[in-house]
């Protein structure tokens, strides 16, 4: 199946079949009951102007019955509508949640995948995604009026077949015209919503980045960027906006010229008086409701290439592996109970004796690196800036994508590092770790088991104990972008934190002396050794590090410089034959004597 | 009567628009453009059924074909021409509704980056794209709607009105009632819509927040093993955004029904009274026709105005999202007379007894801070993470006001300074370097381009050890950075974090753990340039290590947002009871 149909399949399945297609049914009357009120106006009508004297008794009770039907179709479409609302809803969830759990756990690298900046995969998560629920739910639009222009037409052609298909042919005529505006329609719609992403893109990092720009007092400047980028957005969108309109015109335009060609075609037979009054009110009736069915019929051939670039832009936040299908994979919703809580991680059965990666190579950055990390080491990545060291630890961890190289568990290949060395095998503390606005202890357990015990755990290994103790609503404390300022330091002890409760046999920790000051990091360093040795924390870590506290615990040491190792062993084999090791230890041991927190080693003022 | 004119702004020239409408409304000539467009799209189609009476009666009364032909034919034409003036209304409408919610977004945008950091520190930038974006997106529809569908639309229901009056009175007032008493309906129907409409954006922008975090935290959320856990709390917050969607869509739906059912009581009403007047003689055949077709005509904008009414709902609830955003004022007060701080020169520096708290908590931050520098000397703030230092880095830069005692930068409290000038001659290097998906010249000059020339960017690159990297890049000053620094390490984002300090000309200098991202090596590279950035310059610096304190004037160890020692560098260095001796005997020792 193409895309789109598949897409549109699935989403009609995404709360059930038997919901979206109840959900029809329930529209269907209000589609169809016009045709009586068309009838119950013709007999008016035919009433009024009969020679015979006009009942009024039957012509107000003709009217009063189309009230009646007006009222049946009202109390169906509030009830269609509940109903509606839970689909589309269910639908527009299925897709996000389709695209985020496959950016989340799918294979390979998701970084790869997103886009620059995460506003603009926010308004794809948005927009592309009620474009496709939209196209859908169009499906329910065109049904419904292409049965009442079936049913309208069968009665038209009963009463005049020639004035039938007077009104039928400016109808073909628009249904094509759309068929061809088709490709221009797409390309412009492609170009007002990248540009309307480019704009969104701006806004976020400009706020991301508001502090910079403040101190900078660079706000003017990033407002004409702004301005730049939404005039190209507008001009790009009133294009957008014409070519639909001239569409929408077109098939408006076929009613009323319908209703002209009944008015020339009909004028013999109105003259012979074959056709009455009656019978013009039922035209022009129902040729107000036609118009619906190519208008209808216009949205949707419109949307359905606007569908195409809302399924290619989605699928390409899915993993090169995946397809439409499992973007549009129905997968259940819970809007009224609790998601099925998840199955607790199975422990895995391998536990970790080596890992080794062979000739890891990231372009530009990273070159042919090998590393073996045994069970119960210690390692300690080292170099000056840009040496590589971050990109390795991520290269292991399958968050960079590898031009060359393998990585072994236990001398058996890991295919896709980025969904193998995760929890409970290996837990990462990033450089530069995010919390969400949520409560601290959601942030530490991200859907672990909530273990008092083994929180209190991590947390004291991880040297946050005492920060928390000095949060007044302590783990409930709301942290992240919407809640209490916490310092990079303890930011970064949080993650740190978040990883040990995960238990892993390899714990991973990037550079933390960025907000760690060194009497904090050696301390971390001390609690861990303890907690490995006594089976409380990892047994085996792989840190980044130029700190003394780090360096002189390690048993191996590698020396990255520009990329390459320069050196790798044990800090006092490197000290003497890695002239790298020995100016950066150089460097390290004078500024670590200079650190103002060995001026807390010495008694506190009472 | 119009306010007295605000004192010209340094930008002046063009008048900039505060309020939502003055950003909204167009130009005269476009609005004149847009009027003479909107008539004529009403107008025309008010002219059609009188053809089709004219046709009813006629042909009743027996006139010859080719005369209905032509009548016929003249219907044709006045279709074609209503239709193109209605194209030509859209047309006019979305560009006049992108230039009014372009200005919008602008001037949010301006606002929003006006406020200070304590309305930053609450929002995510996902939550002011929505903000300062999605809601205007909200408006930018509904004003196109509202020009297309409201105004057009009640211009024509008036253009019915007044015909059905003129051809027969007793309908026409029953039609003008009827009308009115559904005016009313609505009016009071849409009041009863707004706040849950305003709830169903709210929850909206929440679930755009979260998914917005979870997608800027995709490495966190991967690395712990928490995709699926994610994904459930994301199923969680759908639901939230349902119930309210559903609260708000039956009122939506409700409103739609009822229009519909009293548009067909209207009809059945004129229907009514035309077979009534039938009876009685007193109207013609065509003349029912065309009253009902008069009635036909009301339902499309009718119709359409209920349809608008949720994108009005969704547009006001906008609306007043946007007057909120807009309301936000500033913590820190315009001065109400701003000095420039000295133009040129170092500038010195006056902590008085400054305290401070955020304002949603009152704990005290810091307290009692007291601190001189002259011009061009140097401070090195030391103290633990979590001391306090931070927090006067930012008193410093005005990103807060004192709660007690004043900041003075140049002799000049910062409450009184013009704050352009305190944003040109404060610099800053943080420890979070903000990379914006652009080219490098743009993150080095923040989108300003006369700042520097491309040579001097070359140059500045090359003094903060980025001179390699440059050389490395395929496009060189132009070449594209990732958003969110793909692509460039932390140390080298905060390494470009110093160039773009070095462009420009600051009298005073914060370095705020300005080099935590940088190895020791690298360090030492850049220490010269810092020293030449602080060669005739004030300079406050905070760093874990003193490496980069060593040449510094004076020395302030802060310890629970207090001073706990402070003095001159040499003058603490010769005292054997300070802190700082036994800081220095140490260096002496492990060197």
């Amino acid at each position: 199946m193409r895309p789109v149909p598949l897409v549109m399949s699935r989403l009609a399945r995404s709360s059930g079949l038997g919901r979206y297609v109840a959900g029809g049914l329930l529209w269907l009357p209000t589609y169809l009951l016009p045709i009586g009120g068309g009838l119950l106006l013709k007999a008016v009508f035919d009433g009024l102007s009969g020679d015979r004297t006009a009942d009024l008794r039957a012509a107000l009770w003709l009217c009063a019955a189309f009230v009646g039907l007006e009222v049946v179709r009202g109390v169906v479409i509030v009830t269609a509508w509940a109903y509606g609302v839970y689909w589309w809803e269910a639908a527009v969830t299925t897709l996000r949640v389709n695209v985020l759990r496959s950016i989340l756990t799918a294979r390979g690298t998701a970084a790869t995948r997103l886009p620059h900046s995460s506003g603009e995969a926010v308004a794809r998560v948005r927009d592309d995604v009620d474009d496709l629920v939209q196209v859908t739910d169009d499906l329910i639009d065109l049904t419904g009026t292409a049965l009442f222009g079936l049913t309208a037409l069968v009665i038209m052609l009963a009463i005049d077949p020639a004035v039938t298909l007077a009104l039928a042919l400016p109808m073909i005529a628009a249904g094509v015209l759309s068929r061809l505006l088709g490709g221009l329609i797409r390309r412009l719609h492609r170009r007002a919503r990248e540009l309307g992403a480019v704009v969104t893109a701006h806004i976020g990092e400009a706020f991301a980045g508001v502090l910079a720009i403040k101190t900078a007092g660079a706000e003017e400047a990033v407002l004409r960027r702004l301005r730049d980028h939404n005039r190209r957005r507008r001009n790009a969108a009133v294009k957008d906006r014409l070519t639909t309109d001239l569409l929408d015109t077109a098939t408006d335009a076929t009613v009323e010229i319908g209703i002209g060609l009944v008015l020339l075609i009909a004028a013999p037979a109105m003259h012979r008086g074959d056709f009455t009054v009656g019978d013009l009110a039922l035209f022009t009736t129902y040729v107000g409701w036609l118009t619906a069915l190519p208008r209808s019929a216009g949205t949707f051939l419109y949307r359905l290439p606007q569908a195409a670039v809302a399924v290619e832009r989605l699928r390409r936040l899915m993993a090169p592996y995946e397809d439409v299908e499992d973007l549009a994979r129905v997968s259940g919703v819970w809007f009224r109970r609790e998601p099925p809580a998840l199955p607790s991680p199975p422990r895995h059965d391998d536990p970790l004796q080596v890992v080794e990666a062979r000739g890891l190579t990231v372009r530009e950055r990273l070159h042919a690196v090998d590393l073996r990390i045994e069970r119960g080491s210690f390692t300690v990545v080292t170099g000056a800036v840009g040496a590589g060291k971050t990109t390795l630890v991520r290269a292991l961890l399958g968050l960079v994508p590898l031009d060359a190289g393998t990585i072994t568990w236990n001398d058996r290949r890991v295919d896709d590092p980025g969904t193998y060395l995760v929890p409970g095998r290996v837990a990462y503390a990033s450089q530069v770790p995010r919390l969400f606005s949520d409560s601290l202890r959601e942030n530490l357990l991200l859907g672990r088991p909530n273990d008092d015990d083994r929180l209190a755990t991590a947390v004291e290994l991880a040297v946050f104990d005492k920060d928390l103790a000095g949060m007044p609503d302590g783990l409930g404390t709301v942290v992240g972008p919407r809640g209490v300022r916490l310092s990079g330091g303890q930011v970064q002890r949080a993650t740190a934190a978040r990883a040990l409760l995960r238990s892993p046999d390899l714990l991973v920790v990037d550079d933390l002396s960025s907000a760690l000051d060194v009497e904090t990091e050696k301390l971390l360093w001390d609690r861990l050794a303890d907690a490995a040795q006594d089976g409380r924390g990892p047994a085996t870590l792989l840190v980044v590090s130029h700190r003394r506290a780090a360096l002189e615990r390690a048993d191996q040491v590698i020396v990255l410089d520009r990329g390459r190792v320069a050196g790798r062993g044990p800090l006092d084999e490197l000290l003497e034959d890695c002239p790298e090791m020995r100016r950066l230890w150089t460097d390290e041991l004078i500024t670590e004597a200079e650190d103002p927190e060995m001026l807390d080693e010495t008694p506190r003022r009472p | 009567m119009r306010p007295f004119r605000r004192p010209a702004r340094r930008d002046a020239g063009k008048t900039r628009p505060t309020t939502v409408l003055g950003c909204l409304r167009p130009g005269p000539r476009a609005g004149a453009a847009l009027i003479a467009a909107v008539t004529a799209a009403t107008v025309l189609p008010l002219a059609a059924p009188q053809i089709t009476r004219r046709f009813v009666d006629d042909a009743i009364g027996g006139a010859g074909t080719r005369h209905l032909a032509f009548v016929a034919v003249g219907y044709l034409a006045l279709a074609v021409a209503g239709q193109a003036a209605r194209t030509l209304t859209a047309w006019l409408a979305s560009r006049l509704a992108w230039d009014g919610t372009n200005r919008l977004r602008e001037r949010l945008a301006e606002h929003a980056l006006g406020l200070d950091m304590t309305f930053h520190g609450r929002r995510t930038p996902g939550e002011m794209i929505e903000r300062v974006d999605g809601d205007v997106a909200a408006i930018a529809e509904f004003v196109v709607a509202f020009l297309l569908d409201v105004v057009a639309g009640v211009l024509l229901l008036a253009g019915v009105l007044v015909v059905v009056l003129t051809v027969d009175p007793r309908v026409g007032a029953v039609l003008l009632a009827y009308c009115v008493l559904i005016g009313f309906g609505m009016a009071r129907a849409q009041k009863l819509a707004v706040p849950s409409a305003a709830r169903s954006r709210a929850a909206y922008a929440a679930l755009a927040g979260d998914i917005e975090e979870r997608l800027a935290g995709v490495e966190d959320i991967r690395a712990n093993g928490a995709g699926e856990h994610t994904v459930n709390r994301l199923h969680a917050a759908s639901g939230r955004m349902y119930r309210a969607e559903f609260r708000s869509e039956r009122i939506g739906s409700g409103l739609l029904a009822g229009t519909s059912v009293a548009f067909a009581a209207g009809t059945a009403l004129v229907i009514g009274l035309a077979a009534w007047a039938r009876q009685s003689g007193t109207l013609t055949v065509g003349t029912g026709v065309l009253l009902f077709q008069y009635t036909q005509m009301v339902r499309t904008p009718f119709e359409r105005l209920i349809d608008q009414l949720r994108q009005y709902q969704a547009a006001l609830a906008g609306v007043a999202r946007v007057r909120d955003l807009l309301a936000e004022r500033r913590t820190l007060p315009e001065p109400a007379d701003p000095r420039p701080l000295p133009a040129s020169g170092p500038l010195g520096l006056r902590l008085d007894g400054v305290g401070f708290a955020y304002a949603d908590d009152g704990e005290p931050v810091l307290s009692g801070i007291d601190v001189t520098l002259a011009p061009g000397e140097t401070l090195g703030l030391v103290g633990r993470t979590g001391s306090g230092k931070t927090t006067i880095a930012r008193l410093i830069l005005r990103l807060y006001d004192p709660t007690e005692g004043a900041v003075r930068v140049g002799g000049l409290d910062l409450r009184d300074a013009d704050p352009a000038s305190v944003r040109r001659r404060i610099g800053v290097v943080t420890q979070d370097v903000q990379l914006f998906a652009a080219s490098v010249r743009d993150n080095l000059t923040l989108f300003r381009p006369g700042l520097a020339d491309d040579d001097r960017l070359r140059e500045i690159l090359a003094e903060v050890g980025l001179g390699d990297w440059l050389a490395g890049l395929p496009d060189g000053l132009d070449t594209a950075l990732g958003g969110d620094a793909a692509g460039v390490s932390a140390g080298e984002a905060q390494l470009l974090a110093f160039a773009r300090v070095f462009l420009t000309d600051p009298g005073l200098v914060v370095l705020d753990e300005a080099s935590s991202r940088l190895d020791p090596a690298t360090e030492r590279r850049i220490e010269r340039v810092v020293d030449r950035l602080l060669a005739g310059r004030t300079g406050v610096l905070i760093a874990h290590r003193l490496s980069s304190l060593a040449r510094v004037d004076r020395i302030a160890v802060v310890e629970g947002g207090r001073i706990v020692e402070y003095g001159r560098r040499e003058e603490l260095a010769v005292d054997p009871g300070s802190r700082f001796a036994r800081l220095l005997s140490m260096v002496e020792v492990a060197r």
